[in-house]
């Protein structure tokens, strides 16, 4: 088996690239739980085209150049995250439910998008014009270092730290925002503080695995395990188990066929959304009425 | 069932559960609407310590707009508002009420059950770090069982009918043990067997805990069957003692609308002003419980 010979005898190479493909599966997997249960699969799309812009800003500082020293690499890493944060902010407050005339969301999601490319195109044309957008947009696995791997478990880390720190009220508000502000819930609070981690995710996620990879980790272990349970804290392990598998299995699929890892770990995710689907089916039709009366 | 030590405060001197002295509100209106309309005027109201009250009044009457005033949610125009002799934000900030709106806001895919969820509202106040403890596990218990929503309480929540939904917020409300309750329109789309469950479950209410209940509806039937008194709200107040003191020419007034119609879904232009008329009667004051005034 390739993959084992990998492991083995490229640890530089390949041991990063699992222990980073495994920390981005725990660190989108339960925030895309909320995400389908939100519906917020665009601002993964609106979070990760501000990425553009936050290059464009990176060259202002001449953090955009092809090759970066480590330190000039987190840099760049640290102001793509600070614009996308600070686009998911743009977000929220452009739709604010609170705001009267208020903005629907995927609107908002709409112009910050458009405007962050065309920021980024313009700044990135005034101070870095041979930058190569691939290799920021499009992020590449098998080039995770080990400090790039670290980011992404301290990253991992922080973010789990902050969904468990603020799980009471996140999932009053998710499941019943309404009844949440009536309980005293902080709803704009905790709507800010979800689109701040979502926009944390999808960057880190983003600049090791690409867009692409970003959206399927944010959406399909969460589609996948809300298909097996009606049980918040259950949905949430499953969504974690059904992530951690799906990249790992991605990732043997991608060394066997020496396919990119991120189009073989999105149809990894795929097919266990896929086989999600069918379990659920078949486990909820006897179920859903008849037997837990 | 006792009451929490935490919320036995009466601060001296305030007799009334709710007080409005001369309660306007009007939603500032954007320039392109032109001005804006008064919702409610000069609403003065005393609602006493354990009392069940009905606020009886067609769509755009300006109820839910009281309720959200009470509630703090929004501040009124003009006039004063008192909930447990506090300001309504603080006496929502403290647990003392709780509210069950017109329309659920729930996801009904959320994966969670009845009891899950009215354990969300139970542990709302757990440090961050605590698991969920022994309390509100029984707490969140006996609010189900109070509402009679044992039963299904395992049950996933999406899969519930509007009446068993509708027990499992009133549960969720009454986990925290407050002391106002809220409830905006009832009984919207629950059967009449439904509607009388409902009386009788505002009924236990008031003989199991230390609570006031305001209810808010169209419905001529929801507020006659469970509450004490009855006032009339189009924008401003018309008040009564008991349910049978509503007579078909006050409904007509405050309706604008043939009486015989209640019963059916009212619809009705609410912007006209009527005179305010208001006397209080003591607590826990009139018969009426159930079939009371039933038939006016």
């Amino acid at each position: 088996m390739k993959t084992l010979e990998y492991l083995r005898d490229y640890p530089d190479l390949f041991w990063p690239a699992c222990l980073a493909a495994v920390a981005l599966a725990l660190l989108c997997s339960m925030l895309s739980v909320l995400v389908v249960l939100k519906r917020m699969a665009f601002i993964g799309q609106g979070i990760s085209h501000a990425g553009f812009g936050g290059i464009g800003l990176a060259a202002v500082f001449g953090l955009a150049s092809a090759s970066l020293s480590p330190g000039a690499t987190i840099a760049q890493f640290v102001v793509v995250l600070a614009f996308c944060i600070a686009s998911a902010l743009g977000v929220g407050i452009l739709s604010s439910p609170q705001k009267q005339g208020e903005t629907h969301e995927d609107t908002a999601i709409g112009i910050v998008l458009v405007l962050s490319m065309a920021i980024g195109s313009v700044l990135v044309g005034i101070y870095s014009p041979r930058f190569q957008w691939e290799s920021f947009l499009f992020g590449y696995l098998l080039n995770t270092g080990w400090a790039d791997a670290w980011v992404a478990v301290g990253v991992s880390a922080g973010v789990l730290g902050a969904l468990f720190w603020a799980r009471r009220p996140l999932a009053f508000w998710a499941f019943d925002p309404r009844a949440a502000e009536a309980f005293g819930v902080r709803t704009g609070a905790v709507r800010v503080l979800l689109l701040v981690l979502l926009a944390v995710a999808t960057v880190t996620a983003m600049r090791l695995a690409g867009v692409v990879l970003a959206s399927a980790l944010l959406i399909l272990p969460g589609a996948a395990s809300l298909k097996l349970s009606s049980r918040f804290g259950v949905v949430m392990g499953l969504s974690v188990a059904c992530a951690v598998a799906g990249v790992l299995a991605g990732l043997v699929l991608s060394f066997e066929t020496n396919w990119p890892p991120g189009p073989s770990i999105v149809f990894a995710l795929t097919a266990v959304y896929l086989a999600s689907s069918v379990a659920g089916r078949v486990a909820a039709a006897p179920t859903v009425e008849g037997v837990v009366r | 069932m006792g009451i929490d030590p935490q919320h036995e405060l009466h601060p001296p001197g305030f007799a009334a559960a709710v007080e409005y002295r001369g309660v306007s509100f009007a939603y500032s209106a954007r320039a392109a609407d032109g001005p804006s309309v008064p919702v409610l005027s000069d609403v003065t109201l005393s609602v006493s310590h354990r009392e069940r009250l009905g606020i009886l009044g067609p769509n755009g009457g300006g109820k839910s707009t009281l309720l959200k005033l009470t509630l703090g949610l929004l501040k009124p125009t003009r006039g004063t508002i008192r909930v447990l002799g506090r300001e309504p934000s603080a006496a929502r900030a403290e647990g003392l009420v709780a509210y069950v709106p017109q329309k659920s806001g729930a996801e009904p895919a959320f994966p969670i059950s009845a009891r899950q969820a009215v354990l969300q509202a139970a542990t709302l106040h757990l440090p961050p770090w605590k698991r969920t403890d022994a309390e509100s596990f029984r707490r969140a218990e006996w609010a189900l069982s109070l509402v009679g929503a044992s039963e299904y309480a395992d049950r996933h929540a999406g899969s519930l009918s509007g009446g068993q939904l509708q027990r499992v917020w009133i549960a969720r409300a009454l986990a925290n043990r407050p002391r106002l309750l809220l409830l905006d329109e009832p009984t919207v789309g629950i059967d009449p067997a439904g509607q009388q469950q409902f009386s009788d479950l505002l009924a236990r209410l008031r003989n199991e805990m230390d609570l006031t209940i305001l209810v808010v509806s169209h419905d001529l039937r929801t507020v006659a069957a469970g509450c004490d008194r009855v006032a009339c709200l189009a924008r401003t107040l018309h008040f009564h003692d008991a349910p049978g003191g509503l007579t078909p020419a006050v409904l007509a007034e405050v309706f604008r609308h043939d009486v015989s119609a209640i019963f059916g879904d009212v619809h009705i232009d609410a912007h006209r002003a009527v005179e305010c008329s208001h006397h209080h009667a003591p607590a826990g004051s009139a018969g009426g419980d159930r079939e009371g005034g039933k038939a006016p």
